[in-house]
C-alpha cells in the first residue's frame, strides 16, 4: 500500500505541459466505465457466505496471477488494508462505499497506469457482484475506458465462465445492471449552467434520453462543487457499442450546452455571478480553513471567475487535479508526522488548515503580495 | 396464520425487512398494511429498492384482487415460490431488490420479465455474449444481430444484401435446430 500511494503522489508532479491543454474548457473531469461480472455456479453476494467470498477472491486471485505474474497488478485484501488506505480508495472512486462496509473476504486488484494522473484501472472482489471491473480516467474517455475494462474481463474470462442468459444478458445480483452490466458515467463540472440557471432543465432532459444524474460521490450524494455524475440508466437491450455511441453524445451535448452557458454569461456577465466569484475569491484568500465541501464549492466558482475572464491575476489550474489533492485521507497520507486521531476536534481543525494551505499555494502563490 | 397487528384477520402478506444483515418477518393482513404505513420511510428502500417496491404495490393489489392482477399471474401458483439452488424466495428477492443466484433469474423469470421491462425498458438482451457460452447461445445471438441488419437493410432498400442475410439465417437456423427441421 506503501508502494500505491508513493504512485499516486509521484504522478503529481506530472502535470503541468499535459494539462495546460485540456485546462481552458475542462467540463468532462473523469470518465468512468465498469463492468459487472458474476462467476457461475456460486451464489451471488446477496446471500453468499463468508467461506463463499473469500473462496471466490483465492479463485480471482489464482486466475489473475497464477499463469504468468502481472507485475502491473497489484493485488489487496481490504481489511488488511489501514482505515485510512481504505478511505484514500473511497476518495478516489476505486472503492464503493459498499466495499468498506463489511470488509471479510472482499479483494481489489489495482493496475496504476504510470505517466498518467489518477487514471485506474481495477477489479473491485466480492462488491455487490462477484467482479467489478473499472476504468477511470481524467477527461472524456468513454471508449479508452471500455477498452481497459475489455482487457481485464479476457484475462478472467480464459479460465472463469460468468452468469448469462440468453434473454437477460449478463446476470448481476441487482436487476437493474443485468444485460451487458455496463454503466459509463461521467463526472462533469458544469458552474456555467448553474450560474446561469439552466441546470435545472438540463437535468430534466437527460434524465427524459435515460440518464440517471447524481452528485459527485454518486448514489444518495449531494451535488458539492457544481459537479455531476451522469451515467446510463438502462444496460439492457442495446449492446455495448450503442451504450457507449450514447454516452459520449450525451457528452459532448453536455460539453456544448456548457460552453453555450459559458459564452452567454461572457456577454451578459450578471452582477450575481461576478459578485459569487469575487467573494469566493476572498474566501480563498483569507480562510485559514477550509472544509472539503467548501474548498469545492469556492474552487468551482474560481474556475469560472478565470473561465469567464473576470479574476486574471490567478495561476490557471486544473480543477479535477486540485480538488483530487484536497479530500482528508489524500491530506492525512501526504502528511509527515502523524495526526493524533484521539483528539478528534484537534485533527479535523488541522486537516481544515493544511487544505486552505494547499489552496493557496496553488492558486495565488507569487501572484498576491498577501499569499 | 393471523396478522400480527389486528390479530383478527388472516395474514396474506408477509414480509421480510432486511437492515444490515438483520432479518426481521412480518406476517400482516391487507388492511393493516394499509393503515400502518410500512413504507414511508427512504432508510432502507434506495434508488433500486424504489422501483421494486412500486412493483410490490402491485403485488399488494393482487391480493386484493384488483385490475392488474393480470400482470403479475405468478401470485395464483404458488406465491412464495423458492429458488432451487440458493433457497431465496420471491418476498425476500423483493424486500432486498437483490437476487440470490444466476437460477433465480430462470425459475422466476415470468416474474421478472415485466420488472425488467419497466426497468430496462425491454427485456431482451442484445449484447456480447461470453467466450464460455453454449453454443446454441452463439449462433442464437448470431442470429439476432442478423436480423437487426437485415431490418436495416431493407429499411434502406439495399434488397441484394438483405437477401444475402436472409440466407445467412437460413443456414444458421438449420443448424440449431436440425432435428425440428427434419419433421
Amino acid at each position: 500500500m506503501k508502494k500505491l500511494k508513493t504512485k499516486i503522489f509521484e504522478l503529481e508532479g506530472f502535470q503541468d505541459a499535459l494539462f495546460n491543454k485540456r485546462m481552458k474548457e475542462q467540463i468532462i473531469v473523469t470518465t468512468r466505465t465498469r463492468i459487472a461480472r458474476n462467476i457461475a455456479g456460486f451464489r451471488f453476494n446477496s446471500l453468499s457466505s463468508k467461506k463463499e467470498k473469500k473462496n471466490i477472491s483465492n479463485i480471482v486471485k489464482d486466475v489473475f496471477f497464477g499463469s504468468a505474474p502481472n507485475r502491473d497488478y497489484v493485488f489487496y485484501n481490504i481489511n488488511r488494508l489501514s482505515e485510512i488506505q481504505r478511505r484514500l480508495l473511497l476518495e478516489k472512486h476505486i472503492l464503493s462505499p459498499e466495499m468498506i462496509s463489511q470488509l471479510y473476504g472482499k479483494s481489489l486488484i489495482l493496475k496504476l497506469i504510470p505517466g498518467y494522473l489518477n487514471e485506474v484501472v481495477s477489479i473491485m472482489v466480492n462488491e455487490e457482484d462477484h467482479l467489478r471491473i473499472q476504468s477511470i480516467t481524467p477527461g472524456l474517455n468513454v471508449y479508452k475506458t471500455y477498452n481497459n475494462v475489455l482487457k481485464m474481463e479476457k484475462i478472467l474470462e480464459k479460465k472463469l465462465s460468468f452468469c448469462f442468459d440468453k434473454d437477460f444478458g449478463y446476470l448481476t445480483s441487482c436487476p437493474t445492471n443485468i444485460g451487458t452490466a455496463l454503466r459509463v458515467s461521467i463526472i462533469a463540472h458544469l458552474p456555467a449552467m448553474v450560474a446561469g440557471g439552466r441546470i435545472e432543465n438540463f437535468v430534466k432532459n437527460l434524465a427524459r434520453i435515460g440518464c440517471s444524474i447524481r452528485g459527485f460521490f454518486g448514489e444518495n450524494s449531494e451535488v458539492i462543487g457544481n459537479l455531476f455524475q451522469v451515467s446510463n440508466l438502462s444496460s439492457l437491450g442495446k449492446n455495448d457499442k450503442q451504450i457507449l455511441d450514447e454516452m459520449h453524445a450525451v457528452c459532448l451535448n453536455v460539453v456544448d450546452s456548457e460552453k453555450e452557458a459559458i459564452q452567454y454569461l461572457k456577454r451578459t456577465k450578471p452582477a450575481s455571478v461576478e459578485d459569487s466569484v469575487f467573494r469566493a475569491y476572498g474566501m480563498l484568500k483569507y480562510a485559514k480553513m477550509l472544509c472539503y465541501g467548501e474548498s469545492l464549492e469556492l474552487l468551482s466558482m474560481i474556475k469560472l471567475g478565470q473561465t469567464l475572464e473576470i479574476l486574471g491575476n490567478l495561476k490557471s489550474f486544473d480543477f479535477y487535479q486540485l480538488i483530487s489533492l484536497l479530500g482528508e485521507s489524500n491530506i492525512i497520507l501526504s502528511l509527515k508526522d502523524k495526526i493524533d486521531f484521539n483528539k478528534k476536534d484537534e485533527a479535523a481543525d488541522k486537516i481544515d488548515t493544511i487544505r486552505a494551505d494547499i489552496v493557496r499555494n496553488k492558486i495565488l502563490k507569487g501572484l498576491d503580495k498577501n499569499v | 396464520m393471523l396478522c400480527e397487528f389486528c390479530k383478527i384477520n388472516e395474514a396474506n402478506v408477509h414480509l421480510i425487512k432486511v437492515v444490515n444483515g438483520d432479518i426481521e418477518k412480518l406476517n400482516l393482513c391487507v388492511d393493516c398494511l394499509k393503515n400502518f404505513n410500512f413504507f414511508p420511510a427512504e432508510d432502507f428502500f434506495n434508488d433500486l429498492t424504489k422501483i421494486l417496491s412500486k412493483i410490490f404495490e402491485v403485488d399488494i393489489k393482487i391480493i386484493d384482487k384488483s385490475e392488474d392482477s393480470k400482470l403479475f399471474n405468478f401470485s395464483g401458483s404458488g406465491e412464495n415460490k423458492k429458488c432451487s439452488f440458493c433457497g431465496i424466495d420471491l418476498n425476500t428477492i423483493k424486500a432486498i431488490g437483490k437476487v440470490g443466484c444466476a437460477n433465480c433469474y430462470k425459475e422466476f423469470k415470468d416474474v421478472f420479465i415485466p420488472m425488467v421491462k419497466v426497468i430496462h425498458g425491454n427485456y431482451q438482451h442484445t449484447g456480447r455474449v461470453p467466450v464460455h457460452a453454449s453454443r446454441e447461445t452463439k449462433i442464437e445471438k448470431e442470429i439476432k444481430d442478423l436480423r437487426y441488419k437485415l431490418k436495416e437493410e431493407i429499411t434502406v432498400e439495399n434488397f441484394e444484401e438483405a437477401a444475402k442475410l436472409r440466407d445467412t439465417i437460413k443456414k444458421l437456423q438449420k443448424k440449431l435446430y436440425p432435428v425440428k427441421k427434419n419433421k
